[in-house]
């Protein structure tokens, strides 16, 4: 069917004029998670054939009806009151107000509606039970698309404006302004899925410094500078989209876990336990075989860098703590010998720092 | 849009039988003339996607937002509190004391403590983790609830075919489980996990695509909602027990001893007949899209006459569930009938925790489904609403028990129980019509001498088939009845006594 379509007009692509082929628009719209269309705005030139593919990336089954104008909360209602009608005809009411549709499309599927419009802004939406508050877009049928409002702002547009863009805004994150240290368990790009976030205060007028800790394999993963995190788009939707950076990554450790216990090379399988706050300041704490270590993260006095305070459970075992090399740190502990990038602590050691300042 | 119409409706039908001279009153009998809905003010600036609630021995509520914060709230001062904050998508809380709690986020269980007892958690323990993360956003996590051993349960959502996962993980990597719609690509996703006492994660039941709700009962009976999608033809209710398969195939990776195949690619014959079939179904779109917690109203009446029943919460009505359980052979089974619906509640109510006063909380979300965000709560102002008690299958029919005595005629008319049954497709499919649907006639009724109870004789009764119930104009001393639609998950038959 599809294909015979395709191949249709194919072949009237090749038996009619260019200008046949100048009026056909087509347009690949995607439905995503969140209960989304992406993108949720279209716009097109009147008088065109508008061949419109709805994609399926969500896990849930989707449509897409394009409706007369300001007609999409009245197909949406008498969609819910088909009742048991409505699976057979893919949730999509009988009555003018519907210009055309799609059929429900399962996740991972897609299904094609064409359509000729004049000059009008044709909200389209999903009709499926439940989505159609939440899930709809607008089709702008135009010649002047530049005395359109930005997308970002468009009152036809589900949610205009807030998160994405929540920068340009003033609406606050919480309840409460942040205070630093600050932190937050969230998803962070390089770094496993069970990562931390942890915004420092700024130091004697310093930059503010941040870090990402990993929570699944205990250790320290970047650090950077002048702000903390945007989470906006990991906040907004369902929660996939990733937490930003926000300044400049100065350090990245490349070294893998730091600890190795006694003469062994073998990298010991740490298990995080948690963490306390210290003034705030969030001190993990984590297993390497029968060792507990603590470790509390604090800004240098001066510059980019860390006083990395680490405590330990007694132990008659040689530890060697493994910083790293070429990482544009400096490097320098309160106990031990450093050694290249090894640091060997003292048989009993229970507590010591470990600076590290960006070069 | 029909609201007000039907509003004018009762004015006009009032106003015709107060001039008709009738010396009776009429009683406009609706659910809110027993239940208020009341709205609880929420702090500026919180947005309030509420992800769990439970209430402090010392009375205050506290709440879980996406964002991490946990607040709590003292009804008395209405007054907001932050207890904790930086959390990742926290959707359960189970309470130790005023200053300790459990508390499910994405990547563990955490402990967190108020040790020095300024009212701000300063530990945070990590309880369990021992679980995978491959960074779907999908894959949430929910619990925990506790049985009278000190186990503590928590549910590990499928990953969602609609987005990707991390280039690094938390857990071994399965590519077999990676298939499908909803997958499990890491261990445990899709499992009910056991936490023992001595802090072991164990593997506990399989099978689960969303469990959103759980619930231990008094009995120590574990209850788990979960999602209609990809091999659920609807939402559902489960009683769930050790070491079963309760139907979403791809969680059956991590299942020790199971060969290494994809199980979705299984026969679904050879899947259906591994897997434990639901308690009750929710029929999508007719009675739930998204079935979420479950509690039990332990109030004693203090929240009117169903004390002891199970209410589940639900995101895209404006309604929640009320469970009427029935046991059968040995194995539950039973019917979900609407709690004040469409009555003025918001939608979303993913969290429900009863107030020490009686009162139902419910914390709403919308978390980009369908929904609303913020808490309201519900309270019982009293009286006795004419609603169904209970629903019990016989041999030959259904057995329906009510709040009041029925009027006679009304209780006694056949055209009052319209029945029709249906089943949902087991397959890999988003979802499944009703299938095999047919109405059943009643062939007769009886009312039981108190009239509290009517005995339905069904023409054909099926196994394995859910039934409709649509009341009609049933009545009881000038009232109407509240609910008129059920639905009663008929998995087994009932045998005739010997």
């Amino acid at each position: 069917m599809y294909m015979a379509r395709k191949l249709m007009i194919l072949l009237l692509g090749l038996l009619s004029t260019a200008a046949w082929a100048q009026t056909d628009t087509t347009i690949i719209i995607r439905a995503v998670t969140g209960l989304k269309y992406d993108p949720p705005r279209l716009v097109i030139q009147p008088g065109r054939q508008l061949r419109l593919i709805l994609k399926n990336d969500d896990d849930m089954a989707h449509n897409l009806v394009i409706t007369k104008p300001n007609s999409r909360l009245r197909v949406v209602e008498f969609a819910l009151a088909l009742g048991d009608k409505g699976a057979q005809q893919h949730y999509v009411p009988n009555m003018d107000e519907v210009l055309a549709h799609t059929r429900i499309v399962e996740p991972g599927h897609a299904d094609t509606l064409t359509i000729k419009l004049t000059d009008g802004e044709y909200p389209f939406v999903c009709t499926y039970p439940g989505h159609g508050y939440v899930m709809y877009g607008m089709l702008y049928v135009t010649r002047d698309p530049k005395r359109l409002p930005p997308a970002d702002r468009d009152p036809n547009l589900p949610n205009a404006a807030p998160n994405a863009h929540a920068s340009h805004t003033t609406a606050p994150a919480h309840p409460y302004a942040l205070t630093f240290p600050a932190m937050y368990r969230t998803f962070m790009p390089d770094c496993g899925p069970a990562a931390i976030a942890v915004g420092l205060p700024a130091v004697n007028g310093g930059p503010q410094q941040s870090y990402c800790w990993d929570a699944g394999s205990c250790r320290l993963r970047y650090a950077w500078s002048g702000g903390f995190v945007d989470n906006n788009e990991h906040w907004s939707g369902k929660g996939q989209l990733l937490t930003k950076v926000v300044g400049e990554i100065f350090y990245r450790e490349k070294t893998g876990f730091p600890w190795r216990i006694g003469s062994s090379d073998t990298v010991p399988e740490p298990r995080f336990l948690g963490y306390r706050l210290v003034s705030r300041y969030p001190e993990f704490r984590y297993r390497v075989g029968d060792i507990d270590v603590r470790e509390l993260i604090r800004p240098v006095v001066n510059g980019r860098g860390f006083v990395r305070q680490f405590t330990l459970s007694p132990s008659q075992q040689a530890l060697t703590f493994l910083t790293g090399t070429n990482d544009g740190m400096r490097y320098k502990a309160s106990v031990g010998k450093l050694a290249g990038n090894k640091l060997i602590l003292p048989p009993g050691t229970r507590q010591f720092t470990l600076t590290m300042t960006a070069l | 849009m029909t609201k007000p119409l039907f509003l004018v409706v009762l004015f006009v039908s009032l106003s015709a039988m107060v001039s008709m001279g009738q010396t009776k009153p009429v009683v406009a009998d609706t659910i809110t003339d027993y239940y208020e809905v009341q709205t609880i003010p929420m702090p500026a600036g919180l947005t309030a996607e509420t992800g769990a609630m439970a209430f402090l021995p010392d009375g205050r509520l506290i709440a879980c937002f996406h964002r991490g914060e946990v607040m709590m709230y003292t009804p008395k001062t209405k007054t907001w509190k932050l207890f904790a904050e930086g959390l990742h998508d926290p959707l359960g809380i189970l309470v130790i004391s005023n200053r300790e709690l459990l508390i499910m986020q994405r990547p563990e269980l955490t402990r967190l403590k108020d040790t020095d007892g300024d009212g701000v958690a300063d530990v945070y323990e990590t309880v369990t983790d021992q679980f995978g993360l491959s960074g779907n956003y999908h894959e949430f996590a929910f619990g925990p609830v506790r049985d009278k051993q000190g186990n503590l349960y928590i549910g590990l959502n499928a990953a969602s075919s609609g987005a990707g996962i991390r280039d690094e993980l938390r857990g071994r990597y399965e590519p077999l489980g990676r298939q499908g719609k909803m997958y499990s690509c890491v261990p445990y996703r899709g499992w009910i996990m056991r936490l023992t006492p001595d802090g072991k994660l164990l593997p506990f039941a399989c099978g689960f695509r969303s469990p959103n709700g759980m619930f231990i009962d008094a009995k120590d009976r574990l209850f788990v909602t979960d999602n209609q999608g990809d091999w659920l033809g609807t939402s559902k209710l489960y009683h769930v027990e050790q070491g079963k398969f309760y139907g979403h195939p791809p969680s059956l990776v991590w299942k020790e001893g199971f060969p290494d195949v994809d199980p979705t690619t299984l026969p679904p014959a050879t899947l259906d007949s591994m897997r434990v079939r639901e308690m009750i179904a929710f029929p999508h779109q007719r009675l739930a899209h998204s079935p979420t917690q479950i509690v039990v109203d332990n109030t004693g009446g203090r929240f009117g006459p169903f004390a002891g029943q199970m209410l589940v919460g639900e995101m895209d009505f404006s309604r929640l569930l009320r469970i009427l359980p029935d046991e059968v052979n040995g194995q539950l089974q039973g019917a979900a009938i609407p709690f004040f619906d469409n009555a003025g509640l918001r939608k979303g109510n993913n969290r429900l925790v009863f107030a020490p006063d009686g009162s139902l909380w419910l914390g709403q979300t919308d978390h980009g489904w369908a929904g609303d965000r913020g808490i309201q709560r519900l309270v019982y102002k009293g009286g006795t609403l004419l609603d169904v008690m209970a629903m019990h299958l016989t041999p030959t029919g259904f057995e329906l028990t009510f709040t009041q005595p029925l009027d006679e005629a009304s209780a006694k008319a056949l055209t009052n129980y319209q029945f029709r049954r249906f089943y949902y497709k087991y397959h890999a499919s988003y979802g499944s019509p009703e299938t095999d649907s047919q109405p059943v006639p009643v062939t007769a009724v009886t009312l039981s001498p108190d009239r509290k109870s009517v005995s339905l004789t069904l023409n054909e009764l099926k196994p394995n088939h859910v039934y409709e119930l649509m009341l009609g104009d049933l009545r009881s001393a000038g009232k109407r009845i509240c609910n008129r639609m059920l639905y009663y998950t008929l998995n087994q038959l009932k045998q005739k006594p010997q």
